[in-house]
């Protein structure tokens, strides 16, 4: 007996399995996969700005930056700005989604490929943003590679407002309906990377992005 | 990982008298306790989301094989092998395999806590492939002679800045620092490089997700996401208990998860993992593989202590514990301490090895109004505690004297008697003071406290006097 | 209203005058108190140490004993808890038992919650006076949801002045047969409570539970405070001083 058919078998002999309970079992199974159904909500205003609102207020207290323009084509500056001000090189890895802005008309030299380890400032955009807790949801592909938003030291997110929803659960439901399934990895992030394993002392920048700047788009 | 649990009691004491893990322990009781009570608040329904955990987490266990089929099916059609492991040797044996399989030389590790139920690392040591933890408390460990953890979410919260300062200096060869985040950019650069050269990535899975053949991994550091991403194998070793239903469940989890394990709204990491690498991906493994295990989970299902099985692993238990609080966790002897390892470590390893865990609690329930999942700990801790009496585990002198109390107790005019003496004959130790320094009759009381003295008459014989 | 008193085995042995002051207080809101005779124990030091045949004899014996009075009090939150939750668990398999006990159950009431909710005193009959603070036991606390209930009844009390501790609710160590096993990390726990109930500046810790109070006032007396006084919310209420 393979070790598979043991468990199996001592779990169905714990919950009296028979042919009858099984067949009522994995009706009841599908059932609760299309239901889906939600568990007890906490209120999150669904109008767009008091999302955008809620969005920037929980980013800040993870510890992230906010910056905001009116579109796409604006967003290379407000990089720039950012770099400028901490001094930072203007020199970045982007998605390859994203390649086509006007980066160089900002004086920023970036690449469209997955991130390596000498990248410095990785950009990306996002597939949405839950405004519940001011997390980023970022679905990779070949366009959006994983990566960016993990090896640099500096992570900065696009944000379009009309991709701003409530909670995980309107994320994973734009996610089945656009995606049909899940892509191999799913990231949902929330400010720099931390620990508290020394002390219980929250130190910033453990082994993903020390720093995490979000760029809202409020007109896209 | 071998048991030491038979040594509670004087692990106990000797972390009593351990200066620096007793002020650690404050330090940590205060940071996380105050911090879950304000995260929780952002909830709304705090009751109705438990309740809600609950149900979900029932509803799996009470089908638990037909949904390990499922999560099988469906995470088999997206690209991973899953694999099956009866106990901790089976779980080394699978994963050295595939380390052998792949040529794999060196594996980074993220959080997994069955893999210390496994004893993993000595395993990959022996079969040549280098094991490398990631979580940061997980490493300090691992390199202080591979020392256990003391806390399921915290691994080093009874070490000392100045004692990671020590360890760093001594095995990375670099001058000694002595702030936190220096350490802690020490240790990124240090792992950093172990990340971009490992083949295979090991992690844990909070939790895998039926409806989508995913696991979650939930992770504050970001090495969580360094495992899955860079190395070219991807193992997860997880609990055959770990299965949810759908994405919806996982975001009900997740309101309770973080909160209640460190008092955040959500960690900094949430990564549901599907399947291996697509066509045309820039990163992700080619090779996924699942190690799904019993190890003592299977014969608690249907038992009356299945309830431990909705544990989702947040720690709030431990860290509201009066007692974890004041001796940390290495005296409960095995991987998981606090109330929960109280349940889990007789249920795992035997009931005979870990005698004095269900009784080292006062029952206060203060964990079990914080488990997010409802898990009614002090009274599955009773039941291990009759357990005990059934199988004629406890010492000769306890079992005769709770059946001396029953028997006197269950005649008034015997226990009328005894109780008449007894209260004399206390006064007269108390001889005038208000307390009784020693009591032999009680040594463990009187130890580090005095028993104060009787009043010197029962209430039922005053009481029968006034009347009369 | 017609109420037995379910002494305690603990205020029996240990402090019987807190039993006087339960019956002063019930009398004080017109009760009429009849005291068993035969008492004993509610038999929790059993249950809590897993020995269920024990356990049931001595719940079989208290049902017997009290299900014929219209309430029942306990100065003691584990104690009426133990009667109330969990008689009906230990005899679960005798179906008579189970229904006698679930009777019993719903007319099983801790002293504080007695006086406020059902018999609704409206004054105390003590004069006790001077800073005081509060130690709410943790199956009073999270069982039976003891909390406002003392509050109430001390805030009658002109002369007293309640000040609250850091960690009035966190357990004091006690844990009945738990002191006596581990008795060093129990009193370690107790010390704890000792100094966030000190650091008030209370001139008596009070509480609900006997057994919390001794552990508290033996752990006072060993760190050499003969000082601060250590009470029964019974005691205080009724404490003419």
């Amino acid at each position: 007996m393979t070790s598979r058919e043991d468990i199996l078998a001592r779990v169905r002999a714990k919950l009296n399995r028979n042919p009858d309970n099984a067949a009522t079992g994995r009706v009841a199974i599908e059932a609760t996969l299309a239901a889906r159904s939600q568990g007890p909500r906490p209120a999150v205003n669904p109008q767009k700005s008091a999302l955008v609102e809620r969005l920037i207020e929980k980013s800040l207290a993870y510890s992230s930056t906010v910056d905001q323009v009116a579109t796409a084509a604006e967003a290379p500056a407000a990089v720039a700005r950012y770099l400028t001000g901490l001094n930072l090189p203007l020199k970045a890895v982007v998605w390859p989604e994203l390649a086509r802005l006007d980066w160089s008309g900002s004086g920023l030299a970036v690449q469209a490929r997955g991130a390596q380890d000498v990248d410095l400032v990785g950009i990306t955009g996002c597939f949405c943003a839950i405004a519940e807790t001011g997390t980023l949801m970022l679905c990779g592909s070949p366009d959006t590679p994983a990566t960016v938003s993990l090896l640099p030291e500096t992570h900065i997110a696009f944000v379009p407002a009309s991709r701003i929803v409530s909670g995980m659960e309107e994320g994973f439901a734009l996610a089945r309906a656009e995606l049909g399934q899940l892509p191999r990895a799913v990231n949902f992030i929330s400010g720099p990377s931390r620990t508290g394993d020394i002390e219980q002392t929250i130190v910033l920048g453990a082994h993903g992005p020390y720093r995490v700047h979000l760029v809202l788009l409020t007109e896209e | 990982m071998e048991s030491r649990a038979r040594r509670f009691k004087s692990n106990s004491e000797a972390a009593l008298a351990n200066p620096v893990l007793q002020g650690n322990m404050r330090t940590a009781k205060g940071k996380f306790v105050d911090k879950r009570a304000i995260s929780i608040k952002e909830i709304d329904d705090f009751e109705g989301t438990r309740e809600a955990a609950k149900a979900l987490r029932n509803r799996v266990i009470e089908n638990l094989d037909l949904w390990l089929e499922k999560f099988e099916e469906i995470a088999t059609a997206r690209g991973a092998t899953v694999l099956w492991a009866k106990d901790g040797a089976e779980i080394c044996r699978h994963v050295v395999d595939i380390g052998k399989q792949h040529g794999i030389k060196k594996a980074v590790k993220s959080k997994s806590m069955l893999s210390e139920e496994a004893g993993l690392n000595l395993a990959l040591e022996a079969a040549g492939i280098q094991p490398v933890e990631t979580d940061l408390g997980e490493y300090i460990l691992q390199i202080n002679n591979n020392e256990p953890p003391s806390h399921i979410i915290a691994p080093v919260v009874h070490k000392g800045l100045d004692e990671v300062a020590d360890l760093f200096h001594k095995v990375h060869k670099t001058p000694r620092k002595t702030e936190i985040p220096a350490l802690t950019r020490e240790a990124r650069e240090v792992l950093r490089e172990h990340f971009l050269t490992a083949e295979m990535g090991i992690s844990g899975g909070n939790f895998l997700v039926a409806e989508t053949g995913s696991v979650a991994l939930v992770t504050n550091e970001g090495n969580g996401r360094m495992v899955t991403t860079l190395p070219r194998v991807h193992v997860v070793i997880t609990g055959i208990e770990k299965v949810i239903p759908t994405l919806e469940d996982l975001s009900t989890l997740m309101r309770l998860l973080p909160r209640s394990a460190t008092g955040q709204s959500i960690s900094n990491y949430v990564s549901v993992l599907t399947g291996t690498k697509a066509a045309g991906d820039l990163d992700g493994p080619e090779h996924l593989y699942f190690i799904l295990v019993d190890n003592g989970r299977a014969d608690v299902v249907g038992s009356e202590f299945q309830d431990m099985l909705r544990c989702i692993r947040c720690g709030a238990c431990m860290n509201h514990c009066p007692v974890y609080q004041t001796i940390g966790g290495h005296a409960y002897g095995w991987v998981y301490p606090g109330p929960m390892g109280s349940v889990l470590t007789p249920l795992y390893t035997g009931i005979e090895n870990a005698i004095d865990l269900p009784h080292a609690a006062t029952l206060c329930n203060q964990c079990g109004v914080v488990c997010p999942v409802k898990i009614p700990l002090p009274e599955l801790l009773r039941k291990l505690r009759e357990k005990q009496v059934e199988k004629n585990l406890r010492p000769w002198f306890e079992r005769v004297a709770f059946r001396l109390w029953a028997w006197v107790a269950s005649c008034p005019t015997l226990y009328g008697i005894g109780t008449w003496f007894a209260v004399r004959y206390l006064k007269w130790l108390a001889g005038g003071n208000q307390t009784i320094p020693i009591l032999g009759a009680a040594p463990e009381w009187t130890r580090g406290r005095d028993f104060p003295a009787p009043e010197g008459k029962t209430f039922r014989e005053l009481y029968a006097g006034r009347k009369s | 209203m017609r109420v037995a008193l379910f002494v305690t085995c603990l205020v029996d042995l240990m402090r019987p005058r807190i039993g006087f002051a339960a019956i002063e207080l019930l009398e004080a809101a017109d009760c009429e108190v009849i005291v068993p005779a035969a008492q004993t124990c509610c038999g929790q030091p059993a249950w809590n140490s897993g020995d269920r045949a024990a356990a049931a004899k001595l719940a079989k014996k208290v049902i017997a004993e009290f299900e014929g009075h219209e309430y029942v009090v306990a100065p003691s939150g584990s104690c009426a808890d133990h009667i109330r939750t969990e008689y009906p668990v230990i005899l679960a398999d005798e179906p008579d038992w189970y229904a006698r006990a679930v009777a019993l159950g719903s007319r099983v009431y801790e002293l504080t919650d007695f006086l406020v909710n059902v018999a609704k005193l409206v004054s105390v009959p003590g004069n006790f006076a001077g800073r005081i603070t509060y130690h709410d036991s943790c199956t009073g606390l999270r069982s039976l949801g003891i909390k406002a209930q003392p509050r109430a009844l001390l805030a009658k009390l002109s002369g007293v002045d309640l000040q609250e501790m850091n960690g009035a609710e966190e357990c004091c160590g006690f844990g009945g047969t738990f002191s006596v096993k581990f008795g060093e990390v129990s009193a370690a726990i107790a010390e704890r409570k000792c100094n966030n109930a000190c650091a008030t500046g209370a001139s008596a810790i009070v509480g609900g539970d006997l057994g919390c109070l001794l552990n508290i006032e033996g752990k006072l007396r060993r760190m050499g405070d003969t000082q601060t006084r250590v009470m029964h919310i019974a005691e205080v209420l009724a404490a003419k001083e």
